[in-house]
């Protein structure tokens, strides 16, 4: 036995640098995750750095004096319909409470969407392109990958919780609250980035993995909006990882006790995570996908028709997310009523750019703004998909039929179209539904109008994210989520900094008539409508004269 | 060695009747990629019912210049025509009348074999569904599978199927048999020898040389985008050289140098030559060792193909 390891001896020296080498390779491999998801991480940071940076500076310009504030708290304490968004607000008299509530409550929801898209990314999409198969093959063994992948995300997760501090303490607030807060945050993340790990390995495509997760954010998005919004069910918020966060209560009596929470759950997800994918084939996942099925001869009469036919899944989770939401909302539309509130306060709470919001019918138009939102991100969505099947050169297989660019791209921009005025009508007519079963009376014709007034601007972005699919194909995904992202942020927070007036209406979204509390406003839905087709159009020419561009 | 040189004497006269004859006819068809020239000046004409087997090694310009065939890219300079038709301006028309078969199969992974004929039927009118019915059986797929369960190879058969059974008139095959086993290689052959038979114009893109070799009328070889060589399988070999080998009783002898004659060590008691011109000089120089075996073979494809990519460092004489 010793001569045995005697013998051995000898090639423990190259063994020895391969354990040099045994860090090299995961930092190689994190090295290059972090570089796949530089645009991701860098967008994210700036959200995180600008929205924290905003908030305080624009509350404390809005509400210079402890009277105006708390004429604000007054109108905002009881409102569900604002607590919806942002949940719970703790302290409003103060620039801190109100950044922990505001800043807090919408970046949880960015934090969560950050953390699925980042373990998805790295821990199904590298699988399905095959890519993990020549990492395996090489001297890496499973759990480096892994480890590697996450320690990039991880090296995120860091990332937009600095740049969230830096964005609070230069607003002027004190470090420890900041920390608190950024952490409180940061936290949200890794926690879905442990849900992501799990669908990455429940699914076998990247497409089903990121619905999954999808499905995951809406439902602990919609705990957290039931425990902030319905009376008793605060304890629910316990349930939610979302709600966590709210636990910490930066600022207002800091509990980071509750970071344990996330922390635990991150290691448990992902430790159920790590054990399946040690254990499964690679390329598979633990849900049967199907490999043979009967024909079905249904929507393959056209390219559109296929684009249909393969958009279907996600129009249906669009639909019935919005859908749910819209009905929710509907529903608390009860809570919302003019007793009490000044005018003068109606006053003060335009200034948070959300319009009146102390009637029903106001609130809901407030709530619109939000599916107007929702509908332009389908509409960067629908050009994703399109660019997609570029990308993945099926373009290529269609083209080099007898089917001509304009009508391909014709049919997806129509389909587009077709999807977002089915989301539309039907956010109004569950609105409308949710609204009557709370016993709030509210016109069905007047809510179906609001729906369709999301379209004018998400039809407006489709035509800009055309535009930019045709000249910049590789970058138009991001560029047009980027663009309806800023554009909605500026038309809500633009009008809390001291800037003028023109600059905070540089927005589509602030010229959005706000059905049905204001009138539509037919001259700007024209305009954007104008703005749409000639962007479509020069789309189409541009895109006849470019070359097919790959991955 | 360059067969058929640009032909800047072509009469236009002459060339618009080719034109109007040929399958493709490309004029001076050059793509640039940023710096990098990848198709350069290709003046290249394919007539009906011709087999034409395109040669050249990755990165060459293969795919670029079936790209530019079938409008998927813009060329920098020059133009490209099927059956007379703009390959840029009138792809609509001109793919009614061609079918392609890419290098890689890019295919929709949710959709089986079976949905994804009908999808590109839809698309393609023409299809033979009796033919396809054929070739599935021949080419022994399972049409119940989806894109996504099937292997490389299996998906390229599902491109290839759906192409052969359009009967188009122009097949645009890009290495087609990547990832076919060699029974199913037979099987491609035979349906590339069927088109022909039919009347079907194929232009096959390839680095394979024994496909090209066994199924071609005329052969281009591309190199760095460039044609540098064209021609039929008899013109090809009608400039190549012939190899000898012979093998000696005892040591391989030292031979006096013979002009057009290059020789190789082929190994302790044997020696390679390769001759261009007559044989006369070595059989004579040969004469008075003791030979025990000689064969002699014309050029095969591939070693005509390795002449021009090794560069010309005077193995075969230049």
């Amino acid at each position: 036995m010793s001569a045995a390891s005697g013998t051995v001896a000898a090639p423990s020296a190259p063994a020895s640098s391969t354990g040099g080498m045994g860090l090299a390779a995961p930092r190689a491999l994190a090295r290059r995750a972090l570089r796949d998801a530089r645009v991701r991480t860098i967008s994210f940071a700036y959200l995180f750095a600008i929205l924290a940076y905003i908030q305080p500076v624009g509350y404390r310009d809005a509400y210079p004096t402890p009277s105006s504030r708390l004429a604000f708290a007054h109108g905002f304490a009881d409102n569900k319909a604002i607590r919806l968004f942002y949940g719970v607000p703790h302290d409003l008299l103060t620039v801190s409470g109100y950044t922990a509530w505001r800043v807090g409550g919408t970046l949880a929801i960015f934090a969560s969407v950050f953390g699925l898209l980042a373990a998805v990314r790295a821990l199904r999409t590298e699988e399905d392109a095959g890519r993990m198969e020549l990492v395996l093959a090489s001297s890496v063994g499973r759990g480096t990958a892994y480890l590697s992948a996450l320690a990039a995300i991880a090296a995120g997760v860091l990332i937009l919780g600095l740049a969230e501090f830096a964005g609070l303490v230069l607003s002027g607030l004190p470090a420890g609250g900041s920390a608190n807060l950024a952490a409180a945050t940061a936290s949200i993340v890794p926690v879905f980035v442990g849900v992501g790990a799990l669908t990455s390995q429940l699914a076998s495509t990247r497409r089903m993995a990121l619905e999954l997760g999808g499905a995951a954010v809406g439902l602990f998005l919609a705990l957290r909006v039931i425990a902030d919004t319905s009376a008793n069910a605060g304890r629910l918020r316990w349930a939610t990882p979302l709600g966590w966060a709210e636990e910490v209560r930066p600022f207002t009596g800091a509990h980071p006790i509750v970071l344990l929470l996330p922390a635990a759950a991150t290691v448990l997800l992902l430790a159920v995570a790590a054990r399946i994918a040690a254990g499964r084939d690679i390329g598979t996942g633990v849900l049967p996908s199907r490999e043979s099925a009967k024909p079905r001869l249904g929507l393959l009469s056209s390219p559109t028709a296929q684009a249909l036919r393969s958009e279907r899944t996600s129009l249906i989770v669009w639909l019935s997310g919005i859908g749910a939401f819209a009905y929710i909302t509907g529903a608390l539309a009860k809570s919302t009523s003019t007793a009490g509130i000044s005018k003068s306060l109606q006053h003060e709470v335009s200034k948070l750019g959300t319009g009146s919001i102390v009637t029903p019918a106001g609130y809901l138009a407030f709530v619109f703004i939000f599916f107007v939102l929702a509908v332009s991100l389908f509409m960067c969505a629908q050009l994703g998909a399109a660019r997609h099947e570029e990308a993945d050169e099926r373009l290529e297989t269609l083209l080099s039929l007898p089917v001509s660019r304009s009508r391909w791209l014709g049919g997806r921009l129509a389909l587009a179209v077709a999807g977002a005025a089915a989301i539309s009508l039907a956010a109004g007519l569950l609105t409308w539904a949710g609204a009557e079963s709370g016993g709030v009376s509210i016109s069905l014709v007047g809510m179906l109008g609001a729906g369709a007034n999301c379209l004018p601007v998400a039809v407006m972005f489709l035509g800009i994210a055309a535009l930019a699919y045709a000249i910049v194909p590789r970058a138009s995904t991001g560029l047009s989520y980027g663009l309806v992202t800023v554009a909605f942020l500026w038309d809500l927070f633009g009008s809390l900094l001291n800037v003028p007036h023109w600059l905070v209406q540089a927005t589509p979204f602030a010229h959005v008539g706000l059905v049905p509390a204001q009138p539509f406003r037919a001259d700007a839905a024209l305009l954007m409508l104008a703005i749409a087709l000639a962007s479509a159009i020069a789309a189409t020419w541009i895109f006849q004269r470019r070359d097919l561009t790959g991955p | 060695m360059q067969l058929t040189p640009p032909r800047p004497d072509t009469p236009e006269v002459r060339s618009i009747a080719n034109r109007s004859e040929s399958a493709i006819h490309t004029d001076g068809l050059s793509k640039r990629y940023g710096t990098t020239l990848a198709l350069d000046g290709l003046n290249l004409t394919v007539g009906k019912g011709e087999v034409y087997g395109y040669l050249g090694p990755n990165g060459s310009g293969k795919t670029t210049t079936i790209r530019l065939l079938l409008g998927l890219h813009r060329a920098s300079s020059g133009r490209a025509e099927l059956f007379g038709l703009d390959a840029w301006s009138d792809p609509v028309r001109a793919h009614e009348r061609v079918a392609y078969v890419a290098g890689e199969p890019f295919l929709w992974p949710s959709l089986t074999s079976a949905e994804t004929f009908e999808f590109l039927a839809r698309l393609h009118h023409g299809t033979d569904v009796a033919y396809r019915d054929v070739l599935v059986e021949r080419f022994k797929l399972d049409t119940r599978k989806k894109i996504r369960a099937l292997s490389k190879g299996n998906r390229q058969k599902v491109q290839l199927i759906a192409a052969l059974a359009t009967r188009a008139e122009l097949l645009l095959l890009d290495e087609p048999t990547s990832g076919l086993d060699p029974l199913m290689e037979v099987a491609f052959r035979d349906c590339v020898k069927e088109a022909k038979g039919r009347g079907q114009t194929v232009f096959l893109s390839s680095h394979i040389l024994s496909e090209v070799e066994a199924l071609c009328d005329r052969v281009g070889i591309l190199r760095d985008g460039k044609l540098v060589d064209e021609g039929t399988l008899a013109e090809l070999r009608h400039l190549a050289v012939q190899t000898v080998e012979v093998t000696f009783a005892g040591d391989a002898p030292e031979l006096p140098a013979l002009a057009g004659v290059h020789v190789q060590s082929a190994g302790p008691n044997a020696l390679r030559f390769e001759v261009s011109g007559g044989v006369g000089p070595l059989i004579a120089a040969l004469a008075e060792h003791p030979v025990t075996t000689l064969t002699s073979r014309e050029l095969s494809l591939e070693e005509i193909f390795l002449h021009h990519y090794e560069g010309s460092d005077g193995h075969v004489g230049g």
